[in-house]
């Protein structure tokens, strides 16, 4: 939560337009300084950022230090490409910004993105530095792109002028299939803001990760090991009710016509509406444990999230909470009922107890959201019907 | 023991300046100064600012120097620089801007800082006596 304001130093030279970093080496760097910026400013919504480009003709400052995002992230669509960085000129007009600063209680610190060669020397870096570190002004530098003679060495000599107490660094980002900002996230760069601004990066590093995530749900255990163990949890649940609604289904579809599906699309739909409520009655219904098929663990995850994303989205409109709904749920009770040949043997307590057909028409009329009228239902029924018996 | 210890000093770390805040904690006078240092790496130019808070290397030049004292190899050793007494009547806070040194070195060394005045008003808590009460 430390008052700090910070100048965030853009390299826009010719080597940016290089695609080594998705998309191209200057937009890696501008979802980098979006998500710095929007971190400072939740670390602290006093915190200031600007931005300047060190490019191009010379060194221009598109921002001075202000705590409005929406004029960062404008300037930000308005880089070009060209010319050569001066990482020196860049940043002394930086230091001259935060000197400016309008609140001078605030701590001063650059951020540089170095992604072209620095054709100053060693010597020249090390009086930067130690004239950064007279001013008390603490320095971030993101090593990336081209890595030539000497470049590693000239930046760590900056940063051993300035830095003081440990309160600048140096992140070198090699190329790689991970992106700039991801790789910044878990540097000290984002986790140096302390206790406010770590909330956002883990966020971030979820969200960025659930494409490509070593982990089973998508959620680091180690960052949040509850979210972990409840998404778990959640999952196991669901693929039980799903196997029971499946069995249920299958059985009644036979004998009821119409009651069942939007009966046991209804029950999907509690499972994925109230869990709270429904989480108590389904671990008691499942006496035995279900043998757990990957796939359909994986499946049914992917959908309880589909779903879960959809009902946090969604407004108001009922039906089309319950037309969203009833799509997933058919395709859930699609999976579950392929499966449920795989797994014949655990169905019959859920059956006993799901048979009985006036426990579950009363769920259905508590339900909210499921109108058994709505086309899609009825077609949904329609289609289900016409599947023969699958349990044994 | 320790003041006049000669292998003790401050010396300045990124560049050759220093600046130096203290404040007192009682109104003062300030009469004469003595800044002690080695004769290479000592102290030349010394601008002092009274009553300024918060001064940091990017505002010193910002505002003018109550005084300002050239230092002599003589002063070095130890003899008072005599300051402009009047601009020195009521001091709460004294900052010293050492500038540059004798030899134009990257380092200065400083061994002792003297300061030599008067207060401007204090209570005497000796003086003052308990009042009897069976007056």
């Amino acid at each position: 939560m430390v008052l700090e304001a910070t100048m965030i130093c853009i390299d826009n030279s010719e080597w940016m337009r290089n695609g080594d970093y998705s998309p191209s080496r200057l937009r890696a760097q501008a979802d980098a300084v979006s998500l710095i910026c929007g971190a400072k400013t939740q670390s602290n919504p006093e915190n200031t950022v600007g931005i300047l480009t060190m490019g191009g003709k010379g060194v221009r400052v598109l921002t001075t230090p202000t705590t409005d995002l929406g004029k960062i992230l404008a300037c930000m669509h308005e880089l070009d490409i060209g010319g050569e960085m001066n990482i020196a000129a860049g940043i002394q007009v930086a230091q001259l910004a935060l000197k400016h600063r309008q609140n001078k209680n605030q701590r001063q610190r650059i951020i540089v993105f170095a992604g072209s060669p620095v054709k100053y020397d060693r010597k020249v870096m090390e009086m930067i530095g130690k004239k950064l570190k007279k001013n008390s002004v603490a320095i971030d530098i993101v090593n990336f792109g081209e890595d030539d003679d000497g470049k590693p060495e000239k930046l760590e000599a900056l940063l051993a002028a300035v830095n003081n107490n440990d309160s600048s660094h140096l992140v070198h980002v090699p190329t790689g299939p991970n992106a700039l900002s991801d790789v910044l996230i878990s540097s000290p760069v984002f986790t140096a803001d302390g206790e406010g601004g770590s909330g956002f990066a883990a966020a971030a590093a979820a969200a960025a990760a659930g494409g490509v995530s070593d982990f089973d749900f998508g959620v680091d255990p180690n960052i949040d090991p509850e979210l972990a163990l409840a998404l778990r949890v959640s999952m196991e649940e669901e693929r039980a009710r799903q196997e029971a609604a499946a069995k249920r289904a299958a059985d009644e579809a036979s004998r009821q016509g119409k009651e069942e599906e939007p009966l046991s699309n209804s029950q999907d739909a509690t499972m994925t509406d109230n869990t709270n409520n429904t989480a108590a009655e389904t671990t008691e219904k499942t006496a035995d444990p279900m043998d757990e098929e990957k796939s359909l663990l994986e499946r049914a995850f992917a959908m309880s999230m589909g779903t879960s994303v959809s009902d946090t989205s969604m407004a108001d409109a009922d039906t089309s909470k319950a037309t969203d709904e009833d799509k997933e749920l058919a395709l859930a009770l699609q999976m579950s009922m392929q499966d449920d040949t795989k797994d014949p043997s655990n169905q019959s307590d859920m059956s006993k107890v799901l048979g009985d057909q006036s426990f579950v028409s009363s769920i259905l009329t508590s339900l909210p959201g499921v109108d058994p009228n709505d086309p899609s239902v009825k077609d949904l029924i329609a289609s289900l019907q016409g599947q023969p018996e699958v349990c044994p | 023991g320790y003041r006049e210890d000669e292998g003790l000093y401050l010396e300045s770390d990124a560049d050759e300046q220093l600046l130096i805040y203290l404040p007192f904690t009682q109104v003062v006078k300030l009469h004469s100064i003595v800044v002690k240092g080695p004769e290479e790496e000592g102290p030349k130019t010394v601008k002092l600012f009274s009553n300024r808070e918060h001064m940091g290397f990017s505002n010193v030049n910002d505002f003018p120097p109550s005084d300002t004292a050239v230092l002599t190899p003589d002063n070095l050793k130890g003899k008072p620089v005599v300051l402009k007494f009047v601009k020195f009547q009521n001091v709460r806070s004294l900052t010293i801007f050492i500038e540059d040194n004798q030899s134009d070195s990257e380092v200065t060394k400083v061994n002792k800082i003297a300061l030599f005045g008067t207060t401007v008003e204090t209570t005497d808590m000796k003086g003052l006596k308990k009042i009897e009460d069976n007056h």
